[in-house]
């Protein structure tokens, strides 16, 4: 029988710390990706909320639009669609072609998108490669299809953004193409972020 | 050098009472390393303060990420007037709350009670408090939780949840209450 304690000693019992039951840590990384220290606010600036809305509304309409001309290949993850978190970007003055994968990954992304927009902030840069480095990792030890088809899904999405690239060298004031590079960046750490998580070590799970 | 680094991050942080202040200014200055040595030190701490607010695994897993991410931007801004834990607590309070209030709004209703920790306990005590404290109202287990496991002041765990002392005091005593009636346990 249950010896008759106050609660406040069973509550003394516990401990504040609870490990937990996964590495957290990637998510907290995916979020610093995607809302970097320097990142300026939609909201904060008027026209680029200006632009993002319109973006927004005629994005079904591009999306038609690019889907009829090939710009986009048929094999564009879905976050694509959904317009998720745009960051509308001033127009880019270079447009360099896509590049290889690996610590030139932040190279092929961040570094050329730092033209496009996309934060060139270093802590940006370091968060994204962190994330970059911990999917290589991942994806290094799944089995040879499964890969293979990510680094398909991969490359499709950075033809597409290089397609939008190009595309925006011809319409630098285009925010439906900003919108799009934006969705496709969204879509490479979409990625990411998946093979991440979904490749959590067992040992880390419940 | 970046190894070298991580382990200076690691040893500084081996003392639980000694305030991480370089790594914290590393942090602050962009070393993702060293808000990464952050995380591994306080994650257990802010992991099981969302457990026991939320009572759900995911949403304490969900409050945790938003808490280092809002810290990760928010560093700049700490000023060491409290130690790191308690702002980064204070973090993980107002992200809980936040997300409550962002539930309600969309009729989201969670289920309470589970993902509860799984460590060892032979005599199941700590489990069955655990779900007694997860079962109880909110109003009472947010004032239980913060006063009496986390060592809140009734002044300060009012202040955090945004209700006057009196009400924390008045909280504090119904979540005994219940707690006792559920555990056969006496109230005080």
């Amino acid at each position: 029988m249950k010896t008759r304690v106050t609660v406040d000693e069973e509550l003394k019992r516990l401990s504040p710390e609870i490990a937990p039951p996964r590495d957290l840590w990637p998510g907290v990384v995916r979020g610093i990706v995607r809302t970097p220290r320097s990142a300026p606010r939609l909201s904060s600036v008027p026209w680029m909320a200006y632009a993002a809305s319109a973006a927004g509304i005629c994005l079904a309409a591009a999306l038609t639009w690019v889907m009829v001309d090939g710009y986009w290949p048929t094999t564009s993850s879905p976050g694509l669609a959904n317009g998720s978190t745009p960051a509308a970007t001033p127009p880019a003055q270079t447009l360099p072609n896509g590049s290889p994968r690996g610590s030139p990954a932040i190279e092929s992304s961040a570094g050329v998108v730092a033209s496009l927009g996309e934060p060139s902030d270093p802590h940006y840069l370091a968060a994204r490669a962190e994330l970059e480095r911990t999917f290589d990792q991942r994806l290094a030890q799944l089995d040879p299809g499964t890969r293979a088809k990510i680094e398909a899904d991969l490359a499709s999405i950075r033809r597409a953004r290089d397609d939008i690239r190009k595309a925006l060298e011809a319409q630098p004031d285009s925010p439906v193409l900003e919108q799009l590079l934006a969705s496709a960046l969204h879509d490479e750490l979409d990625l990411y972020d998946d093979v991440v998580r979904t490749t959590q070590p067992t040992s880390a799970r419940i | 050098m970046v190894g070298s680094v991580r382990h200076l991050h690691l040893m500084d942080l081996s003392d639980e009472n000694v305030e991480p202040t370089a790594v914290i200014a590393a942090a602050a200055e962009g070393d993702l390393a060293a808000f990464e040595a952050l995380y591994r030190r306080f994650a257990p701490r802010l992991y099981g303060l969302c457990l026991r607010l939320t009572g759900q695994r995911e949403a304490a897993e969900d409050c945790v990420q938003e808490s280092f991410v809002a810290a990760w931007r928010g560093l700049g801004r700490f000023e060491k007037r409290s130690r790191f834990s308690t702002w980064l607590q204070r973090i993980a309070i107002r992200t809980v709350i936040a997300r409550r209030r962002g539930l309600r709004n969309v009729h989201e209703v969670g289920e309470p009670a589970t993902g509860l920790p799984d460590r060892p306990d032979p005599d199941g005590v700590a489990i069955d408090l655990e779900r007694a404290i997860a079962a109880l109202p909110e109003g009472a287990r947010d004032v239980l939780v913060l006063v009496g496991i986390y060592g809140y002041s009734h002044a300060e765990a009012g202040n955090v949840l945004g209700v006057a002392e009196g009400t924390c005091k008045a909280q504090l005593h119904r979540a005994r209450g219940l707690l006792a009636a559920a555990l056969g346990a006496e109230e005080s």
